[in-house]
């Protein structure tokens, strides 16, 4: 950070502040389908308790925040042979602010959130969505990460 | 020569440049994750049977000894958890309204189609759990006790027993 040594450096120094440090973003809990039955679809509402993905984001009240999530298209076994479709609709999504009174803010999560903070500087995001095994997938664990990547003004 | 009001008006501006374009992108990230299990099959193997059956006299058939035992066959995950439950008849019917109470259900598990050290349990609607053996099979034995009465009509008696199995 420059040194505010004059009047007019001063005004550049407060309006140039960095947003390091007021900034925060975090994945909370994994979006966890569990047991899953091949040739049997199955879906986790974002409203599932245990089941959904959950992110963390942090600023400041009254500040905005653009989120984007890159989503899998598909789930990888572990230790490989074998892929299974994951897919997302609108509604798998929503937002939700931590003051008492904020409302879902549901949205698609292959689209772009927009989102002001109201009430306090923090919200949470929920997901959902759905697998759609095969009949003849091999059994074992399969897993994809879910990225989100946040931008503040 | 530029003014020192108009030199600060576009330090200003600058400066406002500078702040808009701080916007600052941040990400993290979950996984995704399920289980992959095998579907379970369920068949019934063999049915629960009474043979005859006398007015007054009661009769049981065990599902851990009597080889006239209902049977299931299960196919599944290998060594994973099983939920058992069951819809048992009150009453076995000849189709022309007349009734044979059937109660006292017995149960027994086994890794094979053999009722030889096979595990007991109650049938019933609340769960029964067990785990497939490692060659991904089940057997589950079931009997009861039919009790006729004694001005029981003659005739051919007749229920269903339902198994559902799940994992957990």
């Amino acid at each position: 950070m420059p040194r505010c040594v004059s009047p007019l450096l001063f005004a550049i120094c407060l309006l140039a502040r960095p947003l390091a440090g007021q900034t925060q973003v975090s994945g909370v809990r994994d979006l966890t389908f569990g047991i899953v039955v091949a040739g049997v679809p199955t879906t986790v509402s974002p409203n599932d308790p245990v089941k959904s993905g959950q992110f963390y984001i942090r600023y400041v009240t009254g500040g905005r925040v653009r989120v984007r999530l890159t989503l899998p298209a598909t789930l990888n076994r572990v230790g490989g042979g074998g892929t299974m479709p994951i897919s997302f609709g609108n509604g798998d999504a929503f937002a939700l602010g931590t003051s008492s009174g904020s409302v879902p803010n549901p949205f698609n999560p292959s689209g772009l959130l927009n989102y002001r903070f109201t009430g306090s500087p923090d919200m949470n995001i929920w997901l959902g969505g759905r697998v759609t095994p095969g009949g003849a997938i091999p059994a074992g664990s399969y897993t994809a990460p879910v990225v989100i990547t946040a931008i503040f003004f | 020569m530029m003014s020192k009001s108009m030199k600060v008006a576009v330090a200003l501006a600058a400066a406002m440049s500078l702040s808009a374009a701080s916007a600052q992108a941040q990400s993290a990230n979950i996984n995704a994750l399920a289980n992959v299990f095998q579907a379970i099959t369920v068949t019934g193997a063999a049915n629960l049977q009474f043979g005859n059956v006398f007015p007054g006299v009661n009769k049981t058939v065990d599902a851990s000894t009597n080889a006239n035992s209902g049977r299931f066959d299960l196919t599944g995950q290998a060594s994973q958890n099983l939920a058992l439950t069951f819809t048992l008849p009150t009453n076995l019917d000849d189709g022309a309204t007349h009734l044979l109470p059937i109660a006292t259900w017995t149960g027994c598990l086994a890794n094979t189609a053999s009722q030889a050290g096979c595990a007991s349990f109650t049938p019933s609607a609340g769960a029964t759990n067990t785990t497939f053996s490692g060659a991904s099979a089940k057997s589950v034995y079931v009997g009861a006790t039919v009790s006729p009465a004694a001005a029981q009509v003659a005739g051919s008696y007749l229920g269903t027993v339902t198994l559902t199995a799940a994992y957990f």
